[in-house]
């Protein structure tokens, strides 16, 4: 399997504070891998510098082989990796159908000026989060967390990303909305989504990823499977130490 | 040529309080107030109003102007910005509304022409046989003691540490249970104390003039932009850089261009290097 | 409105003259600023280089209208891109005070920098006008407001009106979603230069004159911000509606203040406006018409 993303001796210093230090994983193709850390260990960190909204300060990104470090945003996401927040950041005065048509808006003047929305797949898109035709239409300020996490997996596969980093995407939800999204994921991870998922809640991680990378101050501690990490004294040693 | 470094140096010192007041709103409410220059034509129409139009003496008169510094700067965030603070657009927006209201009041109150002031202490004293404006001096050293008493206040006192971690991060701050709107209150209140302050220096050193407010905002802005946010040296060294520019265009060129040599550097940074010289982040 | 001239005096033929430019330039503040939330205070400034391209033109060449137009309107694109689109790159919040800041300089430069191309302090005048009379001015300034307002209208109903309305409310989350978003912004830049250089063009051509004073002035930028808001930021029919609105109160209101306190009170009036409806009257209409829809869907329903 062909390394999809490559992340070599990322460092990122904020202030004194070393966020994340000379820190090296891969990640293959169809692979979903899941990333767990006690609070601070740069779990969030690394998204954000994989999706470039900080700079490291030493080290390299590569995403299906090329070295992405000086690309701006929009080009990484191009290229084809999105994520998702930890606060859910809908546009706030459109519609969920709305949401997720930004998210399929081809980077081109012309085309956006000259096409036309498309919009059976936008409401296909829509269904296959699991929004009914009437939810399609409301506003984010109606929806409860777990449509609102939904609806921002809809935009940010509504991008055809092949790379996706989901942050916290089961906070703040109900056990059932939690299966729902969970249902999803496991759907897509069929039709050969990779995924990077950062979590707190290792219960429903568990199921969800091939492989567990474990960090703590912005080093990793360990990877393996989700059993062999889990179960690792230093890994849980971090945690409690919390 | 001496005239130039040390009325340069001078200059800057003064630029250096305005862009700093501007900032502190900035850093703490993250919001953009316009009306910050208003604080500025305040400042110096009071003072005016005391000393040359009722003769009150000097001092009391400098006070009474910072006074009504703050009080304009508590009122604009009580009555205009504080319901708008979500919307840092319409907080923009409604600050510039007021910044042409004020404009119009004092067109209707002075009349549209500018007046000139009398420099707070005449005469000129010489600094290594060069002639400098002890106005202009007086000018200088108060903006210092001034920054660095706002220094002191920010690192020693509780206040002032609140402030800053506002600045760092609101929502931390609440949860330490610093409360928001307090510190945004004195904020607003010292931003607009150290505009009038500003204010006084600045009208001394130009004119009075109903649309003088326009001026140092855009001053405080090219300070930040080049200075980069975030970085209390950076301002001080680029409020030096845009101080001497500017005593050098006026004097060697034309005094009409004085902004010219700002907009063009503002330009210049922002192509070339947006974070600004020290900025620890992109604008 | 093609029947008024029939109905109103000449004065009043003029008012609508002027609402009308007014109405294009807040449409082109607003394809700018409403829509993608870069407050930009520079259009005096886009207006000021269409007019004073133009006006030098005729005036020390003598060039015919149908040319310096043209080249006007591409000059304010040229022009303002070089200044503006640096200016671009920052967040929102700058971007509005270095288009103050340019405003300003140009005000001060105009009177200094080659007095005898620019006219100076007193500016040129005894320009040509491109028709004369009221009535064929107002026709051809109504008409202009219209193309241009079904222009953009027909230009933001495309899916660029949502990736632009997309930057107002996030634009990092517009570019987490793959766009460029400095090129969106700077193509709204050209379309609101392209129609500010238009508007100025034509008007300085409607006034015969051109001077600093007027046009590089904080008045003139308040104006155009307080139609666009007033009526309405971020639609297209918002500012047509706001400068008419405006144009008529200030009328309304003229023979009752005194010159030196008008913009007081149009400030303070347009600051009571704002604070209570920032979204403007179109916000209203477009509330009346879903309330109204709403009912007629429920009627159908039931």
């Amino acid at each position: 399997m062909t390394d999809l993303l490559e992340v070599r001796d990322l460092t990122k210093t904020f202030g004194g504070l070393s966020a994340v230090k000379n820190l090296s994983f891969c990640v293959s193709e169809g692979e979903t891998v899941g990333l767990i850390g006690p609070n601070g260990a740069g779990k969030t960190t690394i998204f954000n510098l994989i999706m470039n909204e900080f700079r490291p300060d030493s080290g390299e990104i590569f995403f299906k082989g090329e070295a992405i470090s000086r690309y701006p945003t929009h080009e990484r996401v191009k290229l084809g990796i999105a994520r998702t927040y930890q606060v859910p950041r809908p546009f706030s005065e459109m519609t969920v159908g709305e949401n997720i048509r930004v998210g399929m808006l081809p980077d081109n003047l012309w085309k956006m000026v000259t096409e036309e929305t498309e919009e059976a797949l936008e409401i296909e898109i829509g269904r296959s989060v699991g929004f009914d035709d009437h939810q399609i239409a409301q506003q984010p300020s109606e929806l409860a967390m777990g449509d609102l996490r939904r609806l921002e997996l809809a935009r940010t596969l509504a991008i055809q990303p092949s790379l996706l980093l989901l942050d916290e995407v089961f906070a703040g939800l109900t056990l059932g909305e939690i299966d729902q999204i969970s249902e999803l994921l496991v759907e897509r991870k069929k039709y050969g989504l990779t995924y990077v998922m950062v979590s707190h809640d290792l219960r429903s991680m568990a199921p969800l990823v091939d492989r567990v990378i474990a960090v703590s101050f912005g080093e990793i501690i360990t990877e393996g499977t989700f059993d062999e990490v889990v179960n690792n004294k230093i890994v849980q040693e971090a945690y409690l130490g919390q | 040529m001496g005239q130039i470094i040390i009325q340069g140096f001078l200059l800057s010192g003064l630029y250096a309080l305005i862009a700093v007041g501007f900032t502190m709103i900035f850093s703490v409410g993250r919001v953009l107030n316009l009306a910050y220059g208003v604080y500025i034509m305040l400042g110096g129409y009071v003072y005016f109003v005391a000393v040359q139009m009722m003769s009150l003496p000097k001092v009391p008169s400098f006070l009474f102007a910072a006074l009504a510094g703050v009080i304009f700067g508590l009122l604009t965030y009580q009555l205009l910005v504080k319901r708008l603070q979500s919307d840092p657009i319409a907080v923009e927006i409604a600050t510039l509304i007021l910044a042409v209201v004020m404009q119009a009041a004092i067109i209707v109150i002075f009349s549209p022409s500018p007046r000139s002031m009398w420099p707070l202490v005449p005469g000129v004293i010489y600094v290594y046989d060069v002639a400098v404006l002890k106005n202009i001096l007086l000018a200088t050293v108060v903006s210092w003691v001034v920054l660095g008493g706002l220094m002191v206040f920010v690192r020693k006192t509780h206040t002032g540490r609140a402030i800053r971690a506002v600045s760092m991060d609101p929502k931390g701050a609440v949860i330490s249970g610093i409360d928001p709107q307090r510190i945004n209150l004195i904020t607003w209140g010292l931003s607009g104390a150290l505009g009038a302050i500003a204010g006084v220096f600045f009208a001394t050193y130009t004119q009075l003039d109903p649309g003088m407010w326009v001026f140092p905002l855009i001053t405080a802005v090219a300070v930040v932009i080049v200075g980069g946010i975030g970085s209390i040296v950076g301002s001080l060294i680029a409020a030096h850089i845009i101080g001497f520019m500017e005593t050098i265009t006026t004097t060697l060129i034309a005094a009409e261009l004085r902004g010219v040599f700002t907009m063009l550097l503002i330009i210049f940074v922002l192509v070339v290097a947006p974070k600004g010289l020290f900025g620890k982040a992109e604008l | 409105m093609c029947l008024l001239p029939l109905v109103v005096s000449t004065g009043t033929l003029r008012i609508f003259i002027f609402a009308n430019f007014l109405a294009i330039f807040a449409m082109s503040w607003d394809i700018l600023s409403g829509r993608t939330g870069y407050i930009s205070f520079g259009h005096p400034f886009l207006i000021g280089i269409a007019g004073y391209t133009t006006a030098m033109l005729t005036y020390h060449l003598g060039w015919p209208l149908y040319t310096t137009i043209p080249i006007a309107v591409v000059a304010t694109m040229i022009g303002g891109t070089l200044f503006f689109l640096p200016a671009l790159r920052t967040r929102g919040t700058y971007f509005a005070l270095v288009t103050l800041a340019f405003m300003e300089v140009m005000y001060h430069s105009m009177q200094v920098v080659q007095p005898k191309l620019t006219g100076g302090t007193r500016g040129l005048s005894g320009l040509p006008t491109l028709v004369s009379g009221a009535i064929p001015n107002y026709y051809l300034s109504f008409l202009v407001m219209f193309a241009i307002g079904v222009g953009l209208w027909l230009l933001i109903r495309t899916r660029l009106g949502i990736a632009l309305d997309a930057i107002r409310m996030d634009e990092d989350a517009v570019r987490s979603s793959g766009l460029n978003t400095t090129r969106l912004k700077l193509f709204a830049f050209m379309v609101s230069a392209m129609v500010a250089g238009i508007g100025g063009a034509l008007y300085i051509h409607y006034l015969g004159s051109i001077a600093p004073r007027g046009i590089f002035e904080i008045n003139f930028l308040f104006t155009i911000l307080v139609a666009a808001l007033l009526g309405g930021a971020g639609s297209i029919v918002g500012p047509i509606i706001g400068a008419f609105f405006l144009t008529f109160l200030l009328e309304l209101l003229r023979p009752y203040i005194p010159g030196a306190a008008r913009y007081l009170i149009y400030g303070v009036i347009a600051l009571v406006l704002y604070y209570y409806a920032p979204k403007g009257i179109y916000s209203f209409v477009e509330l009346l018409r879903i309330r109204l829809t709403g009912l007629s869907q429920a009627k159908k329903n039931d």
